[in-house]
């Protein structure tokens, strides 16, 4: 965003750099070091195995089941234990109540390794009268 | 002798790496509201994050030949890399504060999240700084504002409006640009309670160090302005009021914000576009 006009005048008391002051000598060596420490990082990433391996996404739901008025909240988490960075993971709950079936369903935008994701779906009957099952069903690679 | 010129040393470094930072706020914070650059940091790989870095190295170092962040010039490739080197390290350090300000990284966010976000970010900040110079100049208007003594009591009020109106529309521009978008709503889910209040102490910061501390052009004049609300510190208060003023007006233009909505969605939203809106007030304020 250019809010600014740059200007095409250099200024007129920028002089020519003789030599590195010792301010700017451990200024250098300070920028040295965080450059150093995020390139190490991205090297430390990328040699590690994790990043080879395929995704790897589980589904649970061990919080208790919450009601308003007459609504039943079912709490789940998911979680990313495999590698690669996953896209629109889709998360389905089914009910099944006698021959009713509720179905639900959450979609997470991006789970990168190691992340979790929190929600909960929502049914009009509870959930401990039936049963319930929660799986993750897709997801893209971005 | 050598005591006070060694002080003198280290207050022009200081000088010098606070217009860098201002340039890359400057140039950086329209950037960082958008979230398809963190989706697209987070899942990169680290190849391509490494090419980011050398590729945003390049442009810098040629920058470095014919503006930089320093008030001295680089004539030598050897000062122009080592500039560039401190350049992407501001930048990184930049991004990431405000990164974990908006809570895009947290203590749970992944490394290779992190890295990613960071680094991407990082690009427009790290220009930014390398342009620190020409975006607005450097201390050139000194001799333009000695030959132009300050009018006195009869423009107070000329100039206080100038200011504010300036303020306004720099803050207008940017916050235009950004208002429209998802990004506000989905940051006001993630910034909440003492965050927000890091967000106001963070954009009056800025706003001061833009305009005051950065040593930009016309910053003499602006600590001589005559105006009624004109010393320092409570013309960014007003100027950062007035930017939040001008994000509560794009966000209800855009219909982001509506009078049915709680006042705490209202409070978030516009602190949360009241950040870039009053890095666009400083620059509008330094371009009269």
């Amino acid at each position: 965003m250019n809010q600014v006009q740059p200007n095409s005048e250099e200024s007129p008391t920028r002089e020519a750099k003789v030599s590195r002051s010792p301010a700017e000598w451990v200024t250098f060596g300070v920028a040295s070091v965080i450059l150093a420490t995020v390139v190490g990082l991205v090297l430390y990433v990328w040699l590690g195995q994790q990043d080879q391996q395929p995704p790897t996404l589980s589904v649970s739901h061990d919080k208790a089941t919450r009601q308003v008025d007459r609504q039943f909240y079912v709490p789940f988490t998911l979680v990313h234990q495999g590698g690669k960075t996953v896209e629109s993971v889709r998360v389905i709950a089914e009910l099944r109540i006698n021959n009713v079936e509720e179905t639900a369903e959450e979609e997470i935008n991006f789970l990168a390794s190691g992340e979790t994701a929190e929600g909960a779906f929502i049914f009009s009957h509870p959930p401990q009268d039936g049963e319930l099952s929660i799986r993750v069903a897709s997801y893209k690679l971005p | 002798m050598p005591v006070r010129s060694h002080h003198n040393l280290w207050l022009r470094e200081i000088k010098d790496l606070i217009r860098g930072i201002s340039g890359g706020f400057l140039f950086g914070i329209p950037l960082l509201y958008t979230m398809e650059v963190w989706w697209v940091g987070s899942a990169a790989e680290p190849l391509r994050l490494l090419s980011a870095i050398a590729l945003t190295f390049t442009i810098i170092v040629l920058l470095n030949q014919t503006s930089g962040f320093r008030g001295t010039a680089d004539v030598r490739f050897s000062d122009a890399c080592m500039d560039s080197t401190e350049e992407i390290a501001l930048g990184i350090l930049c991004s990431t504060c405000i990164l974990v300000l908006l809570r895009e990284i947290t203590l749970d966010t992944s490394l290779k999240e992190a890295l990613g976000k960071l680094i991407y970010e990082s690009i427009p900040f790290a220009l930014g700084v390398a342009l620190a110079n020409q975006l607005l100049g450097g201390q050139q208007d000194e001799a333009q504002s000695q030959s132009n003594p300050q009018p006195q009591r009869k423009n107070r009020l000329n100039s206080t409006l100038a200011d504010l109106g300036a303020a306004f529309i720099g803050a207008i521009v940017v916050a235009f640009s950004i208002a429209p978008t998802d990004e506000v709503p989905m940051l006001a889910t993630a910034v909440s309670g003492p965050w927000l209040l890091a967000l106001i102490a963070a954009s009056l910061l800025i706003s001061y160090t833009i305009v005051f501390a950065a040593d930009f052009s016309n910053q003499k004049k602006r600590h001589q302005q005559q105006g009624i609300f004109q010393d320092p510190f409570s013309e960014t208060v007003i100027a950062y009021l007035i930017s939040l003023f001008a994000a509560v007006f794009m966000l209800l233009l855009f219909d982001k914000l509506g009078f049915s909505d709680p006042w705490s969605t209202w409070l978030r939203y516009t602190l949360i576009l009241g950040l870039p809106a009053t890095v666009g007030g400083a620059a509008g304020r330094l371009a009269i």
